[in-house]
């Protein structure tokens, strides 16, 4: 099972209640995994900077590993530094390569993951209910343009909060992705991106997804050039959402095994698993429609 | 006249005041149905139950006689192997809308997802939209119209269903084959759309006489080994 949502405000606004809507979406999608839940969230951040999200790690000595984080953030430019829970979150100096950023934060300990970076986006997740992932991060009070969430039902994989989704596109800024379904050809592919030196943080076939479309994108695909490609090179079961600094969109597989809808309008898309989902959360006249297989679409944001 | 709030209630509730009403021969309309699944599952008395918005799977599904009217969208598993009876959806269906139904109508005004009728055993689907991947899967009786276009492997590995679309056909399944429109084939699809999608109702509006056939090519009906090349792309 797992229950995937995505909200994407098309009015000129930049500043909606995305987190609550995502908030009240993953609620009515709750009973189809009680795993976990996470949101991945696009607001706005002052010009020429990143934002962070850190897991401190998976031990008690939380407190410890914020204060080293912090002190290795402080090389970056790092500033405006709070906690919650098992993250560190903060603002950074805007750089091109990600690279020597995150090995150096990633050195405070082996479980020590930096869950996202990104001009805009923000990715929380918790273990448990969506109704303790608002408690740990208040995701209703967020505002932004537009988000994706999940809530988990593990099949193949154990649950923690790294194997819980959403995935960032790990290295590549501004790219996150839910995913419902089963990738068959996980091992293949992770392997061949093993052996370019990619670091996987999981053994949760979804986080391939993302490693497969930030390759694609670092590549000079668009979003949508991107998801077409997924539907050649993976295997498998997918109902995914994925959003960008500059695109949200949606991918079927091919035998369209997995649920996925959506409903536009000239305010809003909304795309969930099912349509309890919009139901609760968007109230209003709008109708909704199954997407089909193998179905791509994109929204430039 | 049974007004039941769906709201308040959990699918058992709601679905004992459905039966309820059809008992005492009233007409029942549900409000506030959310999307819920398994709304209006196994009515097996002759009755009118009208949905005000969208319901989740199952809906309508091994119900025998009801006449269910859906004034929003429906989820997987649409009136999934009704007896008799007819369900009408106004907006689009999910996946598997009509899987092995048995007897009675399904309409969806709008489209359908994937695997549409499949394993059709009787009974008539029609849809005013287009239909998804692998429409009409293994069906082996009744009626099936696509008025839209219809996605891949339409049909694939069919027994004895007759399939009629309007559209374009993505491509046709495994032993399917397009067959000749004969003038009384004509006459019952016109009277079918008449009776129960009339253009009003309908995404697409062409004219009876120019939907395609498509039937069986009945190759899959016996093995026979000559004919080793269709069953190894069957299988």
């Amino acid at each position: 099972m797992c229950g995937i949502v995505g909200y994407f405000d098309k009015t000129t606004a930049n500043q909606t209640a995305v987190g609550e809507r995502l908030l009240k979406m993953l609620e009515a999608l709750a009973c189809r995994g009680p795993d976990s839940a996470g949101v991945a969230m696009f607001g706005s951040l002052p010009p020429r900077h990143l934002v962070a999200q850190v897991k401190l790690g998976d031990s008690d000595n939380l407190a410890e590993r914020a204060q080293l984080v912090t002190e290795l953030a402080k090389e970056f430019g790092g500033e405006e530094f709070s906690r919650a829970d098992a993250y560190l979150r903060f603002l950074f100096k805007e750089v091109d390569n990600l690279k020597p950023f995150l090995s150096k934060i990633e050195s405070a300990g082996h479980d020590v993951e930096v869950v996202s970076v990104g001009r805009r986006l923000e990715i929380v997740k918790e273990v448990g209910s969506p109704g303790r992932l608002e408690k740990a991060f208040q995701v209703s009070k967020f505002q932004g343009k537009y988000g994706i969430g999940h809530t988990r039902l593990s099949t193949e994989s154990v649950v923690d909060l790294s194997h819980s989704q959403p995935f960032w596109g790990h290295g590549y800024a501004d790219l996150a992705i839910v995913h419902n379904g089963h990738i068959t050809n996980y091992h293949q592919l992770r392997r061949i991106y093993e052996q370019r030196g990619v670091r996987f943080y999981t053994e949760n076939d979804s986080e391939i997804v993302a490693t497969f479309l930030a390759d694609k994108l670092r590549q000079g695909k668009d979003l949508e050039a991107a998801l077409h490609s997924m539907i050649i090179e993976l295997d498998g079961s997918f109902s995914c959402l994925v959003a960008t600094d500059k695109a949200f969109g949606f991918v079927k597989d091919p035998f369209s095994f997995k649920p996925l809808l959506f409903a536009e309008t000239d305010q809003f898309v909304a795309v969930a698993t099912e349509e309890v989902a919009l139901r609760g959360a968007i109230p209003g006249n709008y109708s909704a429609r199954e997407a089909q297989a193998r179905e791509v679409k994109v929204w430039q944001t | 006249m049974a007004n039941i709030d769906a709201s308040a209630q959990s699918v058992r509730e709601i679905n004992q005041a459905i039966r309820h009403g059809i008992g005492r021969k009233e007409a029942v309309i549900v409000q506030n149905p959310g999307a819920r699944h398994n709304l209006g599952v196994a009515l097996l008395e002759v009755g009118e139950v009208r949905i005000a918005g969208s319901v989740g799977y199952y809906c309508g599904g091994l119900s025998d006689g009801a006449s269910i009217e859906i004034e929003g969208s429906a989820g997987w598993g649409l009136a999934e192997s009704m007896l008799s009876g007819t369900v009408r959806v106004h907006g689009n269906a999910g996946s598997g809308a009509a899987a092995a139904l048995r007897g009675g109508t399904v309409v969806i005004h709008g489209d359908a997802a994937a695997r549409l009728g499949v394993s059709l055993k009787g009974g008539t689907v029609l849809v005013g939209g287009n239909c998804g991947y692998m429409a009409g899967f293994m069906a082996q009786k009744g009626t099936l119209v696509v008025c839209g276009d219809a996605g891949e492997a339409f049909a694939d590995s069919m027994y004895a269903t007759e399939c009629y679309v309007g559209g374009k056909v993505t491509n046709l399944g495994t032993d399917a084959v397009l067959a000749t429109m004969d003038p009384g084939d004509v006459v019952r699809l016109e009277e079918m759309l008449a009776a129960y999608l009339p253009p009003a109702l309908r995404k697409t509006k062409p004219r009876a006489v120019d939907f395609k056939k498509v039937v069986s090519g009945r190759k899959l009906w016996n093995f026979d080994k000559r004919a080793w090349k269709i069953w190894q792309e069957a299988l």
